[in-house]
């Protein structure tokens, strides 16, 4: 692996935390004086809309047609085949490619138009979704190339297809750094819905080719919030400063002796993480949230490590700091069972979803943060197995899908892209899913055809080497 | 400026004007750099994006007159079209062009100036031109200290006795040394004693094991399948394999090709199969609406990424889409590389359940043992039944009595004599499928499912298509012993046998009742079909309705000694085959089975009242077939039944009165299938394996490398790049012809890549530091003359890989003292020039096996399948598809072997590695990053397997470590570091002592208990008192957590 440039970033840190005394490393174990939150010193290339992301991942790929994408004709197209004409000899997967018959299916729930533009949306399952509608760009054009899980998901997470690559959220921890001297840049936190699903990997918010303090930090519901976090029974912290201060005082010895600037690294980190016994459990503490707000994000938000839970702790990280959280929510993956199934999982997603929304604009706080709403790619607008009055599957499509992002630079009450009659092809403004990510890019002041770092020789990026754009018509 | 030429000076000082130094310019270190960085990528090698048909890759171009105009002149800086384009300030014409976000440094354009004018001088990249010795320097450390000395910069003293035990000792074997060890050494005087240490720890098993730890990330290998559902594969016989070779110092070259080509060897052995798994290593998906072909491709273009970037140091993976952008790799010889891993027979679906063929056999003990220890069980349950069985008679006579006075004076036929076996399907018996004449019962094949349905009113056998019961111990028939077969039967279009005794692997020799299409038929076969006799109904039974079938055969190995009846009538056949003459007696190991035949050819119907007499029945004993053979028994006296006839009414009593009985033969029948499953699931490891010849994948350039995009116009032969040296003339095209080439001596890659990994284990940090790059985005090395000088070397030793680490780890280079001095961090901050040796963090594993070892918990023991110690709950239902598999803790002794054998799954990395800079092993690595976090803090701190160690580390105190907390503390500090502690250090791990002897002893030391009670699964050595142990645990874990302990100095 290429490192040449990041041994230079490492090494320009350490220096730093030489020159600079002890001052504190951040979370991520870059230098962290006051002035200097960690990140790459030619960042942000210009002025950023927005500080920070709240990334909400519908793993297994939520059909956009229920959702998002209705049109009235959809109802005449019930039950006929869908025409050679639309599919177009685009290839499907193997679970949908050997039926003999592939008939359309319209939405089994009621449709409303709302918000001032009187968009399309599913009032029966996505009320809450529906009344923010005036808050939201709501893309209906996204797509992407691949149309099965593995490669989609690590496609629209990391750029690219191929292994090894960095997430986002490890892109941007690397570029611009932590806002917080007590938690890491990026967290990732995970719920289910109506199962399990589809399969999550690490690599999804792995740290790729960049140093892997950039990882995502993986922040659950239990006793352990962060891994190995809590102190062993019998250790109370009184017990683990005396045992600190003996660890300190003895590596600073050794750095007198031997001069190693990474000891001092070193003595930081173990304050760091003594500092984070107690910043991450009063963070993840959403007792001390008031009724109202349990409130307003929905039933479910007292079940610890529900959705609606998660919402809340994504909205108390991004006020101390977190750059970037990304939630997901497992279980979209609705080759049968569709009807019952989607209810199920809008029923936990809908609600905090567009409660997230509302508490960080009342917060005002929603001016300078990304809520990004979607999956790795749609579904068919035909059948999967049996369609019977009452049930039907939809297979895999990643010709185009829903997505919907708000606040931080991007437009209010706008829907963009449009697709045909069958939610099959794009007819209108195509949004690659690495335009997406361009243009998150773009909103944080980041020009992502320079945001670059060599790897095997080349000048590796988020958005990939096909010549991704930002989708200037969404920007606010 | 008095010397040097440091990076970072010039940073800080070009804001004022900038640094002049006198240093002649390097073509290859200086300007080849600049030149690929900033203006090959549109003058270079890839012709779909050239600009102005120039390219500054190659010598010709960069200084041909082109319509008068020349890029670079010799010694001529007016004349340089480049140097006015670098220099302009018209927009229009400056290069690198602003769009292009690219631009020159005032330090690069300084270079290219003074190169110009000092006349331009060009050589080829340097590591495509053959690696060569120069006469002057001999050993690493001339290089090196003539390298620093050019910078000003002094060597630094010997390290201390302790330091350097426990440094050659980390990075020789991954382990600290131990106390006798560390003594040893110190007390040894001789002029060779640290040489000594030095043979002593190459010899080690352990050495092996370090090794491969850093061959495995680069072999991306692991546990699991990484895509999809990444389920469970057996990939550690080929593990193992790399352990032994290293530790049998296997020379390079062979250890190279038996990975790459293992398979291809002449008589290739076991071993040298197994090691051609290499290249199995890759992820492989089984997602169910997944394009086989597509993945197909997607693992060949990794094969050709992790071969090229192991071995041969370039990025080939960057000429998959378009000719490579910097490095003179076209993509037709992208895909020439390629066509050497496209014939491969694996599949592109592949499996989430365990291995994909190609696979071989390896011997497992483990799972032998567990074999063993099944069959003794199923022993055990088969003498239990058949005691039972001598006891049950007891009571026959008695039943038999009974119910035949509740038979008597029923209407009934007599049955017809000659039931050899029957197959009666009863609900009482669950699970089961039973012989009730002899009383056997069949085990359940693996894949298939025990399956009831109804048939008037009663159960029937489901067979669905996958699912067979085996018969084993089954008597030998021979073609001229007549028989018949009756049974019911109800299939829609039902293919496959009902009941077979057949080998396809000897041409199918043997005998089965068939379905074909629906109609009855059976195969007689000595050897299909030269020899051998087929009868098949005309017509196919109704569909998807019970019928009687029956058949029977008069031993005459002709068609008309066979009939076929349906529902008790007559049917007309037909004659597929009619040349039987020989044996029909296939080997005794062939079983007996209902529902298919081996192997293979399951069928798919429901079948009943399965029913073989040894003798041809008559048409009006056939319709006796369908009534109850045992009621018709009951009518008769006991006496006046024959043995077989006695067993027939026995094993009926069995099966339905006896409850006892029927327990017993159910955990029989389960024991069975358990030993069953596991025999016919062999302990396999992937291997390579090739279509034949006459199969060879035709290979295509895939255009923008899209698997569904191949150029069919022209057939792509397989080839290595023109800039390396050419194959033999008569170099077959396969993998093994590749495997070779990179060992020709004229080879300018493989020596000095496979050196600089070398190196980079020992010190740190490769000569070139982008040990996968040795192309022109690559680093320049640092000692150009040290790496060509090694790389002869290595080739020269016959590729002895221990004569090359032991010359790396006896220079006195190695040896320095890693102490910064004064000055080091501002002469050289990244100690590219070594003039100190590097301290830095050990590698996760060896945190890990370090806690172990100074706890003295560490299982030794090498090899098998990964094992699963401590995680934290949860990490893998999170992520697992469905929520499935569940991570299941290993327990006793496999918590504690060394972490090379930490079960890996790759979604979900173990969380103590992966914390700690591991990689998921998705892909190949060669270079792990080093960080520094209080993530590791944490863990370090908090994780149950560390403060068991530092329980542990606490006993061994008490035990080993003297009477007083001084003594016990010093003991501990000095495993860990090989040195005594200061008085500060002492003071310090005092403090912590007392403060916990205080809280700890509290409340009738419930803490402590607490504690203690938490720190792992081991036990305690109980007569400890609870606070002493947990206040000494405290401080075994200061230790564990020191920065000294965790890094190699």
């Amino acid at each position: 692996m290429n490192h040449t440039f990041l041994d230079r970033r490492d090494f320009l840190g350490r220096s730093c935390s030489l020159l600079g005394g002890a001052a504190l490393a951040s979370l991520n174990g870059q230098s962290a004086n006051a002035a200097s939150p960690g990140g790459i010193p030619d960042l942000p290339h210009f002025a950023p809309k927005a500080k920070r992301v709240i990334y909400l991942f519908m793993a297994g790929g939520p059909s956009h047609i229920d959702m998002f994408d209705y049109k009235p004709a959809m109802r005449k197209l019930h039950g006929t085949e869908l025409p050679d004409s639309i599919r177009n000899g685009q290839r499907i997967t193997g679970m949908t490619s050997g039926q003999s018959s592939f008939p359309c299916v319209a939405p089994m729930f009621e449709f409303e138009r709302v918000g001032e533009r009187g968009t399309w949306m599913n009032t029966e399952v996505i009320p809450h979704t529906a009344k923010i509608a005036d808050k939201i760009t709501l893309i209906r054009s996204m797509n992407t190339e691949a149309i099965n899980h593995d490669p989609a998901i690590t496609y629209i997470n990391t750029g690219t297809q191929q292994f090894g690559h960095p997430s986002m959220g490890s892109w941007l921890s690397y570029g611009l750094g932590s806002l917080s001297d007590n938690l890491p840049a990026y967290v990732v936190m995970i719920s289910v819905g109506s199962k399990p699903g589809q399969a999550l990997y690490s690599r999804l918010w792995d740290s790729g080719f960049l140093p892997s303090k950039h990882q995502g930090v993986q922040f659950r519901s239990g006793k352990d919030p962060v891994l190995y976090l809590n102190n062993p029974p019998g250790v109370d912290p009184n017990m683990r400063r005396a045992m600190l201060d003996g660890l300190a005082s003895m590596n600073q010895e050794r750095f007198d002796t031997i001069g190693d600037p990474e000891i001092q690294t070193r003595i930081s980190q173990y304050e760091m993480a003594f500092r984070m016994q107690s910043s991450v459990p009063d963070l993840m503490d959403v007792e001390k949230e008031p009724d109202h707000i349990f409130d307003l994000y929905g039933p479910e938000s007292r079940n610890k490590g529900s959705f609606a839970a998660n919402c809340i702790l994504a909205r108390r990280m991004a006020e101390q700091g977190v750059r970037f959280v990304q939630l997901f929510h497992r279980g979209w993956d609705q080759h049968g069972n569709l009807p019952k199934d989607l209810r199920k999982n809008c029923e936990s997603v809908d609600q905090p979803a567009a409660a997230l929304v509302k508490d960080l604009e009342e917060r005002g706080m929603l001016e300078d943060t990304v809520v990004i709403f979607g999956g790795e790619f749609g579904r068919t607008i035909y059948s999967q197995g049996k369609l019977t009055e009452d049930n039907h599957g939809r297979d895999h499509h990643g010709r185009c899908f829903s997505t919907w992002v708000a606040g931080g630079g991007f437009k209010e009450g706008f829907d963009y892209g449009e697709t045909d009659d069958y939610a099959y092809n794009i007819v209108k403004d195509p949004v690659h899913i690495n335009d997406l990510n361009a243009t998150v890019l773009h909103n944080l002041g980041i020009n992502h055809e320079r945001f670059s770092v060599k790897y095997q020789g080349l000048d590796s990026r988020l958005t990939g080497v096909e010549g991704a754009h930002v989708v200037k018509d969404i920007l606010a | 400026m008095k010397r040097k030429f440091l990076l970072f000076s010039i940073v800080s000082l070009v804001t004022g004007g900038f640094v002049i130094s006198a240093e002649k310019v390097d073509f290859a270190r200086d300007i080849r750099p600049i030149l690929s960085d900033k203006c090959i990528y549109c003058h270079g090698p890839d012709e779909a994006h050239r600009e102005a048909n120039l390219r500054l890759d190659l010598k010709e171009d960069a200084f041909a007159d082109k319509d008068g105009v020349t890029a670079f002149r010799k010694g001529d800086l007016a004349n340089s079209e480049a140097w006015y384009r670098i220099i302009t300030d018209d927009e229009d014409e400056l290069m690198p062009p602003p769009k292009s976000n690219k631009s020159l440094t005032a330090e690069e354009k300084d270079l290219i100036k003074r190169w110009i004018e000092s006349g331009a001088e060009w050589t080829e990249h340097w590591s495509f031109v053959p690696p060569s010795q120069s006469e002057e320097k001999q050993s690493i450390d001339q290089f090196v200290k003539d390298a620093a000395a050019k910078k000003g910069l002094e060597p630094s003293p010997k390290a201390d006795k302790t330091t350097l035990i426990r440094r050659a000792t980390f990075d020789l074997t991954g382990l600290p040394p131990t106390q006798k060890e560390v003594q040893d050494f110190l007390a040894d005087e001789s002029p060779d004693a640290y040489e000594k240490v030095v043979d002593r720890l190459l010899k080690s098993e352990h050495f092996g094991e370090r090794m491969a730890v850093y061959w495995l990330d680069a072999a991306r290998y692991g546990d699991t399948s990484v895509m999809h559902a990444d389920g469970p594969r057996d990939m550690w016989p080929w593990r193992d394999w790399v352990v032994n070779a290293y530790n049998t110092n296997q020379p390079f070259d062979q250890f190279s090709i038996e990975q790459i080509a293992g398979d291809l060897l002449p008589d290739a052995t076991p071993e040298q199969r197994i090691a051609s798994g290499f290249n199995r290593n890759h992820p492989s998906s089984d997602e169910g609406g997944a394009i086989p072909e597509e993945l197909r491709v997607s693992y060949v273009v990794d094969r050709v990424k992790t071969t090229s970037n192991v071995w041969l140091g370039l990025s080939m993976e960057c000429s998959q889409c378009h000719d490579h952008k910097y490095d003179p790799i076209s993509q037709k010889e992208y895909f020439e590389f390629y066509a050497y891993f496209n014939n491969t027979s694996d599949p592109g679906m592949q499996t989430r359940k365990g291995n994909q063929t190609p696979v071989i056999e390896v011997p497992d003990p483990a799972r032998d043992l567990r074999l063993k220890e099944m069959e003794a069980k199923l022993e055990a349950a088969k003498a239990k039944v058949a005691a039972h069985r001598e006891k049950a008679r007891g009571g026959l006579e008695k039943w038999f009595a009974a119910a035949s006075a509740k038979e008597k004076g029923k209407p009934g036929k007599k049955q017809p004599e000659g039931l050899k076996h029957w197959f009666p399907i009863s609900a009482d018996e669950k699970d089961i499928v039973r012989d009730s004449v002899t009383g056997k019962t069949g085990t359940l094949e693996k894949g298939g499912k025990f399956l009831h349905s109804d048939r008037s009113g009663g159960k029937a056998l489901n067979l669905n298509g996958s699912t067979a019961f085996l018969f084993d111990g089954w008597p030998q028939y021979e073609a001229d012993q007549p028989f018949t077969f009756t049974g019911w039967i109800k299939g829609n279009n039902a293919n496959g046998a009902v009941i077979s005794r057949m080998n396809s692997g000897n041409g199918y020799r043997g005998y089965d009742i068939w379905m074909q299409g629906n109609r009855v038929s059976t195969h007689i076969i000595h050897a299909w079909s030269g020899d051998a006799l087929k009868v098949v109904a005309k017509e196919p039974l109704k569909k998807n309705q019970w019928q009687h079938v029956a058949l029977t055969y008069d031993g005459s190995r002709k068609q008309e000694g066979v009939k076929i009846f349906v529902d008790g009538k007559l049917v007309e056949h037909t004659v597929e085959a009619n040349t039987l003459t020989k044996t029909v007696k296939p080997a005794d190991k062939i079983p007996f089975r209902i529902g298919s035949r081996t192997k293979g050819a399951n069928v798919k119907c429901e079948v009943d009242d399965l029913r073989i007499y040894d003798r041809v029945l008559a048409e009006d004993e056939i319709a006796v077939t369908k009534t109850d053979p045992v009621e018709g028994l009951l009518k008769q006296e006991w006496t006046s039944l024959s043995d077989s006839q006695q067993n027939l009414v026995f094993n009926y009593y069995l099966a339905k009165e006896d409850k006892t009985y029927q327990k017993l033969s159910t955990e029989e029948s389960k024991q069975a299938k358990s030993v069953a499953d596991l025999q016919q699931k062999p302990t396999t490891s992937m291997v390579m394996g090739d279509n034949p010849p006459d199969k060879m994948r035709k290979t295509f350039i895939l255009d923008r490398g899209q698997y569904d995009a191949p150029k069919e116009e022209e057939e792509i032969m397989a080839g290595v790049p023109a800039v390396l040296p050419s194959l033999p003339e008569d170099a077959a095209p396969n993998r093994l012809s590749l495997a070779n080439w990179l060992f020709a001596d004229e080879h300018p890659l493989t020596a000095r890549v496979t050196i600089n990994q070398l190196w980079q284990i020992f010190f740190g940090k490769g000569i070139v530091s982008t040990p996968a790059d040795f192309g022109s985005q690559g680093a320049f090395p640092t000692h150009p003359e040290l790496l060509d000088w090694l790389a002869v070397e290595f080739r020269e030793s016959g590729w002895d890989v221990k004569k090359m680490v032991r010359q790396m780890v006896m220079s006195e280079t190695y040896q320095q003292s890693s102490k910064v001095r004064v000055n080091d961090l501002e002469d050289d901050p990244e100690n590219k020039f070594l003039a100190r040796a590097p301290r830095f963090r050990l590698q996760a594993e060896f945190i890990r096996d370090n806690a172990l070892a100074l706890s003295g918990t560490l299982n030794r023991k090498m090899g098998g399948p990964g094992v699963k110690p401590y995680q934290p709950p949860g990490l893998w239902a999170e992520v697992s598809l469905g929520g499935n598999p569940k991570f299941v803790q290993d327990k006793g002794d496999k918590l504690y072997r060394r972490s090379l054998y930490t079960y890996w799954k790759r979604s979900a990395p173990p969380p103590s590695m992966q914390i700690f800079d591991a990689p998921t092993r998705e892909i190949c690595v060669l270079k792990r990053p080093r960080t520094n976090t209080p993530l590791q803090a944490l863990a370090a701190m908090n994780d149950v397997q560390v403060m068991e160690a530092a329980r542990h580390f606490a006993e061994r105190m008490i035990r080993e470590g003297g009477d007083s907390p001084e003594s016990r503390a010093s003991y501990a500090f000095e495993l860990a570091t090989a040195r005594p502690p200061s008085g500060n250090e002492m003071a310090a791990m005092l403090n912590v002592y007392q403060y916990g002897k205080e809280v700890f002893a509290a409340e009738d030391a419930k803490a402590a208990k607490e504690l203690l009670q938490w720190a792992g699964e081991s036990s305690r050595d109980e007569s400890i008192a609870p606070d002493e142990h947990a206040a000494l645990t405290m401080v075994a874990s200061l230790i564990l957590n020191l920065d000294e302990t965790l890094t190699r100095e």
